[in-house]
């Protein structure tokens, strides 16, 4: 499929892709009053020009006006009026399994006609174009949901995904950054991303297992190994990855979620290079933890530690640590887990932004780390059985439950906005597709836990009675 | 022995309780420093806490004019005998201060310089912590022994909030631990701690509570009494620096502890029916 090389209705063309998008939105009034380099003041004029293309949208598109307004006065209305209380223990109205269709319709209605999933609908500019990143590991998400519900669209929309990140891979087994068709060099090739590669890699791996079509499952892990083999082959020495395919050129401790998609990969192809790359890397992350457990080596230039990109260094950390064994990464991402959750039955909420060692930070939530930090609670319930990791899940998707509109147009139910208030400093006036998968995640888990627990209590309470 | 109070509000029915309880036993307190009754986050907690419809019957209760039924008066039935006032019962501290006559003054925050200079004019021995802020080292320092608080479950094995709850759901003897207050959370010396054997009675988590919190004014009237004649003393914890702090729990893990209880009250049931079918036989 061919690549696009230009920026389609004002949509960015930035290279993090979406996720770095709405930072640009909300830095853009910040950076104007100090002086900067030319090209900083070209990139923020870009930024300034990209807000109000967003907004002027509107005009294109003046259905979208209400919509906008009725979020805008809802939150404004929860925040002046309810503002303690959205964190508060009261159960929520929605039960898990509505939420957890409601945010999987949600991502139903995203897949765009080529099989890729929408970064997000903005109140702004409706849908974005197919973003291959997301598209890649929301896979597993949607196997989760198919086997869970037997919901044969599930099984249809994987298919359609599968297809489309398939027809994406570069010959050297890479994939593209960015949006599609958005990200191209100066030439108007598509540049490799690392951090892409692993996500979609994610996907591939998991599509891989869930395929009963011999020839096609063949395919698939092959083109998966060919992603991982150009992970393996790029790796620096010390177990980063740097350079072009790396976003802003630096090594970043939140691509541990690469090497969690090396582990997965490598569980299934037995291939020990692609395992020996995920210890690398795990190692060279593991080296990061400050004794506040901080986990250094964001590194995104320019933009504040959002909890999303915490919460991705510590589950990447975490999920690489139980799949290869390893108790170092397990205990590497406990510790900042754990930190957090202190944080938020404390104070009853998580900040939108950190500053190194958990000091301090952006005041609005940013959603989607609040659900993946739910899903790393969980999974550390799950390992240590301790059960105040559960709680703390269990109260942080009650949270996020309420926050799910349950009324409103085709893109805004059921979705998981990118920060609350809408307005706040991460994907401002977006529904992200990015929060729903892991909202999804996080539900699934809670399911399947709470389940597990309850039988195993019962069993053991029967168990007791009858040794009495 | 110059006891002071702190409540949450002159309304908490445990510091009712217990101001009463230790004035009956001859330890009328020199003060009480409570918290607003007003205040909108203390309003905004107990609704969300107890919901709308309690907090209401709650305030009813306690501002209506004392002629309802006295059980309609009490929220926890099992502080009844210390809540007794002739007829009637003590409604706030205010009321019980009025009859044993000492002072109750209230403040926006135990902590703030005008509460702290209010203690040390009391000049107190012992505090009792009855609810209220996070107290701060400027008020722990504050009594000459420290200050007392009543946890709801056995120390040092849990620590934090919901502890009966935690204590069922993790298979801890229940329990309530009397011990001095520091800078950690419940993690002071240990002045008395008593597994708890009543919990059989107990119909809900509410009730277990509530048996738990009697309990914890009995053994508070005990430990002061035991500090006055110098016949207890308290002992360091030993697992201070260990993390065994719990969090309020979710109603989902509350539901699977209420299991625990229950079929902790359907066995003493079963038990007391092959008693009794024995004896019959």
């Amino acid at each position: 499929m061919p690549y696009r090389t230009a920026a389609k209705n004002g949509k960015s063309a930035s290279i993090a892709g979406a996720k770095s998008e709405a930072a640009d939105f909300e830095r853009t009034q910040t950076q104007m009053s100090s002086p900067e380099s030319s090209s900083s003041r070209n990139f923020m004029t870009t930024r300034t020009g990209r807000a109000l293309t967003e907004a002027a949208s509107l005009v294109r598109a003046p259905e979208r006006i209400i919509p906008l307004f009725s979020k805008l006065a809802s939150d404004e209305l929860r925040t002046a009026l309810a503002h303690r209380h959205l964190y508060s223990y009261a159960a929520a109205t929605i039960p898990t399994a509505d939420a957890l269709r409601s945010v999987v319709e949600w991502i139903f209605h995203a897949q765009r006609p080529d099989g890729g999933i929408a970064a997000y609908y903005s109140l702004l500019t409706g849908y974005s174009d197919s973003y291959p990143e997301v598209t890649g590991y929301i896979i597993p998400t949607l196997c989760d949901f198919g086997r869970l519900t037997g919901e044969p669209a599930a099984r249809h929309a994987i298919y359609l995904a599968t297809n489309w990140l398939l027809s994406l891979q570069m010959p050297s087994g890479a994939f593209p950054g960015g949006f599609h068709g958005s990200d191209s060099g100066p030439d108007n090739t598509a540049q490799p991303s690392v951090f892409n590669t692993g996500q979609i890699l994610q996907g591939l791996v998991r599509a891989h297992v869930e395929t009963h079509t011999e020839t096609r499952k063949a395919e698939i892990l092959k083109r998966a190994a060919a992603a991982g083999d150009w992970l393996a082959a790029i790796q620096q020495a010390d177990g980063s990855w740097t350079g072009p395919a790396a976003y802003q050129g630096a090594a970043h401790t939140y691509y541990s979620m690469v090497s969690w998609a090396l582990a997965q990969l490598a569980a299934e192809s037995g291939d020990p290079r692609h395992a020996a790359a995920a210890d690398r890397n795990i190692d060279w992350v593991v080296a990061h933890v400050q004794p506040s457990g901080w986990i250094d080596g964001i590194n995104l230039r320019g933009y504040p530690a959002y909890l999303h990109f915490i919460a991705y260094v510590i589950q990447g950390t975490l999920e690489c640590g139980i799949l290869r064994q390893r108790d170092d990464a397990i205990q590497a991402a406990a510790k900042p887990a754990w930190v957090l959750l202190r944080k938020f039955e404390t104070h009853k909420r998580l900040l939108g932004t950190y500053e190194p060692d958990f000091r301090g930070g952006q005041r609005f939530a940013c959603l989607t780390g609040n659900a993946q930090m739910s899903c790393i609670w969980l999974r550390l319930f799950e390992v240590t059985g301790d059960l105040r990791y559960l709680n703390a899940a269990l109260k942080m998707n009650e949270m996020l439950k309420q926050l799910l509109p349950v009324k409103g147009r085709r893109g805004a139910v059921g979705g998981v906005a990118g920060s609350y208030p809408i307005w706040g400093a991460y994907q401002p006036m977006r529904f992200i597709s990015w929060g729903c998968k892991f909202l999804a995640d996080a539900l699934m888990l809670e399911q399947r836990l709470t389940r597990e627990f309850e039988t195993k209590f019962t069993t053991k309470l029967e168990a007791s009675e009858c040794a009495q | 022995m110059r006891a002071v109070i702190l409540c949450s509000s002159p309304y908490s029915e445990t510091g009712c309780a217990l101001t009463a309880r230790l004035a009956q036993l001859g330890y009328v307190p020199v003060g009480a420093l409570t918290l607003p009754s007003w205040d909108r986050r203390t309003l905004l907690r107990k609704v969300g806490q107890w919901g709308l419809r309690d907090s209401l019957r709650y305030a009813v209760a306690k501002l209506s004019p004392g002629k309802s039924k006295i059980q309609k008066q009490i929220r926890n039935p099992h502080l009844e005998s210390a809540l007794r006032n002739g007829d009637g019962v003590f409604r706030s501290v205010r009321e019980v201060g009025r009859s044993y006559g000492f002072p109750v003054v209230t403040c926006i925050d135990q902590n703030s310089p005008r509460a702290v200079a209010q203690l040390k004019r009391w000049s107190p021995d012992l505090a009792i912590f009855t609810g209220g802020n996070i107290l701060r080292d400027e008020v722990l320092n504050v009594p000459r022994l420290g200050i007392l608080n009543a946890h709801l479950a056995v120390l040092p094995e849990i620590r934090g909030m919901s502890s009966p709850e935690w204590s069922l759901l993790c298979g801890v003897p229940l329990g309530v631990t009397i011990h001095f207050m520091d800078s950690g959370v419940d993690t002071g010396p240990i002045l008395l701690r008593r597994e708890f054997a009543g919990a059989d009675g107990c119909d809900s988590l509410a009730d277990l509570r509530n048996k738990m919190i009697a309990e914890g004014i009995e053994l508070i009237a005990e430990a002061v009494a035991g500090l006055d004649r110098g016949t207890i003393s308290a002992v360091a914890q030993a697992d201070r620096e260990k993390d065994c702090q719990f969090f309020v729990m979710h109603e989902q893990l509350k539901a699977v502890a209420t299991l625990r209880l229950n079929k902790g009250r359907l066995n003493a049931a079963g038990g007391r029916r092959d008693g009794s079918g024995r004896s019959n036989g």
